[in-house]
């Protein structure tokens, strides 16, 4: 770790276009934040209405959407029109401004959360935003955030199955975001720092070479089972199959999102997709030595997008493959199985790492 | 006969002739009326709970297969169909006439608590009042209709009106209670796992059931009085198609065809037989493969790749039935004495498209157990959530492979033959786990049976001689069975026994038609199963009784 953390990319826009002012820093925040932003955006606008159909289909034996463009691909824009072209109905009886805001603090909180993620080079380009020494605390407060805006949705709509939804989010993410975080603890006790640059660079490290290969010391490899923990409450906190009970359609008809339509829904799609990529994002940054891999740095984006695709396309080979689990099984999976699993994992870390450091 | 005794005794196996029946229930007896299919004893309205207790507990009559009513010119009556579960061959009915301007008669619910949705129908239908039943509301009908459909004297031209007050909110009352900390909710009529317009009014206390109530009628057609209406010769054989409407249509068909045969005295030659067991079980394993793909839909989510699996294999019996009957739902294939046509030209290409998607399932059967069957998740979701014993079970008249899963073994193809089961080489499945994992098992495992019965009827009808390809018996033009003859019979259907009851006026349409719908008396058992689970263990159970409602409500 003895290389000088690199330029973080509102830096590199002061430093390209030479505004040496406040202003001008600001300016330059807000056009990388503009650019980061849209790239996870796009990204949810091709894993919404087409990956997903595509992925899904693949499992099914199915074709899907290939009506409209090369592979059924401008069926984007053409959902996007349709989506919002529909009718917001509001029902009686919601509890505003909280029904309102709820759909907008998905995706904002999802956002909020690649602030700190270092997502790789792309040529002299680092996309990373910001690297505070906190940053790795600070992307699963922001990532927590979502499950507020569940329960608000839930509360504020007025129906019981959104309620039912909405105090779900708030069970599923009480038993699962502490073994969450109590695992992802163990990866920073072998980075020895909170700081996102830090714990992508400890893993940049050779473990092993076998037969030539150097295997890096990704921590999914250092410790699988830290991996598998935190890739099993990643899913929940995300909400995905085997854990997506808060929506349940076939039990509760959707929860929290029951009552929303047009815009509103699309939010909430789009909230629930950027946050799956974040899932991935930190998954990668954690485990999966963020944006490292084969090849020089400058196309290290490229990876940080193949290792977050893959995520995604995890979540949804559990969609079509895994059955739901009960909400007291998942609660009893959290408490009992899961808390205990990751304290032992991280007190095991804690010791490996003070015996041989 | 006040004294508590064991539902069955030993004694209770032994087969009795009617005169040592009529013996047993001794004054209880006013009269005799026999059926085609069983001896009646005609009893004064105030007794049946007496005279059912002592058939069902010293003669071993423990399953209640329906309840019919109907209205004479001088009177009602009601008609309590008995039969054992351990040989369905015997039966005996229980006539219990009503006063015709007091239909008053008392009800069997305390006996057999499935009397409880039969009599609800025969109240709402014909109007026999049940005294002493818990909860004697329209079932079908909705809470405001003005008369009653199947009676004499109802008026179908007068407008059914209900003013807005009366409609203002029919779901409102006891929603809230202010003591309680529970929670009402509707589940359906419109909602993803309830397989229809199923309307359950559920309290819950948190996530947990406290208590659920099955709505039902929102798919009633009247088709008792539809076929009513029809000849038996050609014109009501189309409906029972429509009853359980996923793809069980011959089973159905196979229904009313053995009600009106034995009716009518007609022998169905050998050759139709075979066609009509090969496209039974064909149909069996399409509806099986739904009921499955749809657990798993209840179970997984949407989007599980095996629902798309299983009604990929589906379509491929759809297929067979489709060359076959030349329809894909709405088969009517059967006729009166036969089937409509022979094989599809070329014979050999049927056979041997039958014989290649048999191939073709031990592989798929299996498939589905590796992705579901054997899955953890899935097990710890099914094994020992919708628990419904043997007993209660029997009580409630659950049969099918809902009775099967809690270890009854009772399925009419090998207990009251017909067809040509008799014949074939095949096994009755049982399980005896009694929960919602159980139930689908034993479909999982049906299909492989019924895919043994459909290759032993290709053998069959591959080497038949083509001059004795008889498809259809010589059946008159217009059938007009005796007078006043009566006769229930039933066929083991997709979802359990399906029987048709048929009194006979001496015209060549029914007087009247009843059907006994398994899923009907099936969906009856949901709060047991339910009661003090979690939503999704009700989802669960739901999905497992493998309800069709177009069955339920006919």
């Amino acid at each position: 770790m003895g290389t000088a953390p690199a330029q973080l990319f509102p830096e590199f826009i002061v430093d390209t276009l030479g505004l040496d002012s406040v202003i001008g820093e600001v300016a330059a925040s807000l056009v990388a934040a503009f650019v980061v932003g849209n790239i996870i955006l796009a990204f949810t606008g091709v894993a919404g209405p087409w990956a997903k159909r595509k992925i899904t289909a693949a499992f099914t034996d199915r074709i899907a959407v290939d009506r409209i463009g090369p592979y059924g691909l401008l069926i984007i824009p053409a959902a996007a029109v349709q989506l919002l072209a529909k009718e917001l109905i509001i029902p009686e009886g919601v509890d505003r401004p909280s029904w309102d805001i709820a759909p907008i603090l998905l995706p904002a909180s999802a956002l909020l959360g690649f602030s700190v993620i270092p997502m790789g080079r792309i040529g002299p380009i680092n996309l990373h935003l910001a690297d505070p020494e906190v940053g790795f605390a600070l992307v699963f407060a922001f990532a927590s955030i979502a499950s507020v805006s569940l329960v608000m949705a839930g509360y504020a709509s007025n129906n019981k199955y959104s309620l039912l939804g909405g105090l779900r989010a708030v069970a599923q993410n009480l038993a699962y975001e502490i073994p969450l975080i109590v695992t992802a603890m163990s990866a920073v006790i072998f980075a020895g720092t909170l700081q996102m640059s830090g714990i992508v660079g400890a893993q940049t490290e050779t473990l092993a070479t076998i037969g030539g290969v150097a295997i890096p010391s990704w921590y999914a490899f250092v410790n699988p089972f830290a991996f598998v923990l935190f890739l099993t409450a990643n899913m929940a906190e995300i909400g995905r199959n085997p854990f997506d009970i808060p929506e349940a359609p076939t039990e509760i008809v959707g929860g929290y999102q029951t009552e929303y339509s047009s815009a509103y829904f699309v939010l909430f799609y789009l909230g629930e997709f950027v946050h799956i990529f974040l899932g991935g994002a930190i998954l990668a940054v954690t485990f999966l030595g963020g944006a490292s891999g084969p090849g020089p740095e400058s196309i290290g984006f490229i990876w940080f997008v193949v290792k977050i695709w893959g995520f995604f396309l995890f979540t949804q080979w559990a969609r079509a493959a895994i059955p739901r689990v009960r909400i007291d099984q998942l609660i009893e999976i959290g408490w009992k199985g899961m808390l205990v699993l990751s304290f032992a994992n991280l007190v095991l870390t804690a010791v490996i790492v003070g015996v041989i450091a | 006969m006040s004294l508590e005794r064991p539902d069955t005794t030993d004694d209770a196996a032994i087969e009795r002739t009617p005169d040592e029946l009529e013996a047993l229930l001794g004054d209880l007896v006013v009269a005799r009326d026999d059926h085609l299919n069983a001896p009646g004893f005609v009893i004064r309205p105030d007794t049946v709970q007496e005279t059912l207790r002592t058939l069902k507990q010293q003669a071993g009559y423990d399953h209640l297969s329906v309840v019919s009513a109907q209205e004479y010119e001088n009177r009602y009556e009601s008609i309590y169909h008995l039969k054992k579960y351990d040989d369905p061959t015997q039966e005996v009915s229980v006539v219990v006439p009503a006063d015709k301007d007091h239909p008053v008669s008392e009800s069997a619910e305390p006996v057999f608590r499935t009397a409880d949705w039969h009599e609800r129908e025969a109240y709402d239908l014909i109007g026999v009042e049940y005294e002493g039943h818990p909860d004697l509301r329209r079932i079908l009908l909705p809470e405001t209709w003005q008369g009653h459909p199947l009676s004499m004297d109802y008026d179908k031209d007068r407008p059914q009106i209900a003013t807005l007050p009366e409609h203002a909110n029919p779901l409102e009352d006891h929603h809230k209670d202010e003591e309680s900390d529970t929670m009402f909710l509707n589940i359906g009529p419109h909602h993803p796992a309830t397989h229809g317009v199923l309307h359950l009014k559920t309290v819950l206390d948190g996530e947990q059931v406290v208590d659920v109530e099955p709505d039902i009628g929102y798919l009633h057609r009247s088709e008792e009085q539809m076929a009513q209406s029809g000849t038996y010769r050609h014109q009501i054989m189309p409906y029972p198609d429509r009853w359980d409407y996923i793809s069980a249509g011959l089973l159905n068909e196979w229904a009313y065809a053995r009600a009106a045969e034995d009716l009518a005295d007609i022998e169905v030659p050998e050759y139709a037989q075979v066609i009509r067991t090969m496209g039974a079980e064909m149909c069996r394993i399409a509806a099986h493969m739904l009921a499955l793909a749809t657990f798993a839909l209840d179970i997984n989510g949407d989007f599980t790749a095996t629902f798309m699996y299983a009604i990929n294999d589906r379509e491929r019996v759809q297929n067979l039935l489709e060359d076959l009957t030349g329809q894909r739902l709405m088969f009517n294939y059967f006729r009166l004495g036969g089937v409509v046509w022979d094989l599809p030209e070329d014979r050999e290409a049927f056979f041997s498209d039958t014989r290649d998607f048999l191939d073709h399932l031990p592989e798929s059967v299996e498939e589905y157990h590796n992705l579901i069957t054997s899955n953890e998740i899935f097990q710890m979701r099914t094994i020992d959530t919708g628990i419904l014993p043997p007993e209660v079970a029997k009580n409630y008249g659950a049969t099918g492979p809902v009775a099967r899963g809690s270890g009854v073994d009772y399925d009419l193809r090998r207990d009251d033959p017909y067809g040509y089961y008799d014949e074939l080489d095949w096994d009755v499945v049982t399980e005896d786990g009694c929960d919602n994992f159980s139930r689908l098992l034993v479909r999982m495992r049906e299909v492989e049976e019924s895919a043994k019965i459909i290759e032993q009827c290709v053998d069959l009808l591959e080497d038949w001689p083509e001059d004795e390809r008889n498809i259809q018996a010589n059946v008159p033009r217009t059938l007009r069975p005796d007078d006043d003859a009566e006769i229930y019979r039933a066929v083991e259907g997709a979802k359990g026994e399906l029987g048709i009851y048929i009194r006979s006026d001496g015209t060549d349409k029914p007087a009247r038609f009843k059907i006994r719908s398994p899923c009907f008396s099936n969906l009856q058992t949901l709060p047991e199963m339910a009661n003090g689970e979690y939503i999704p263990d009700v989802i669960a159970a739901l999905g497992s009784l493998d309800v069709v409602l177009g069955e339920v409500d006919r």
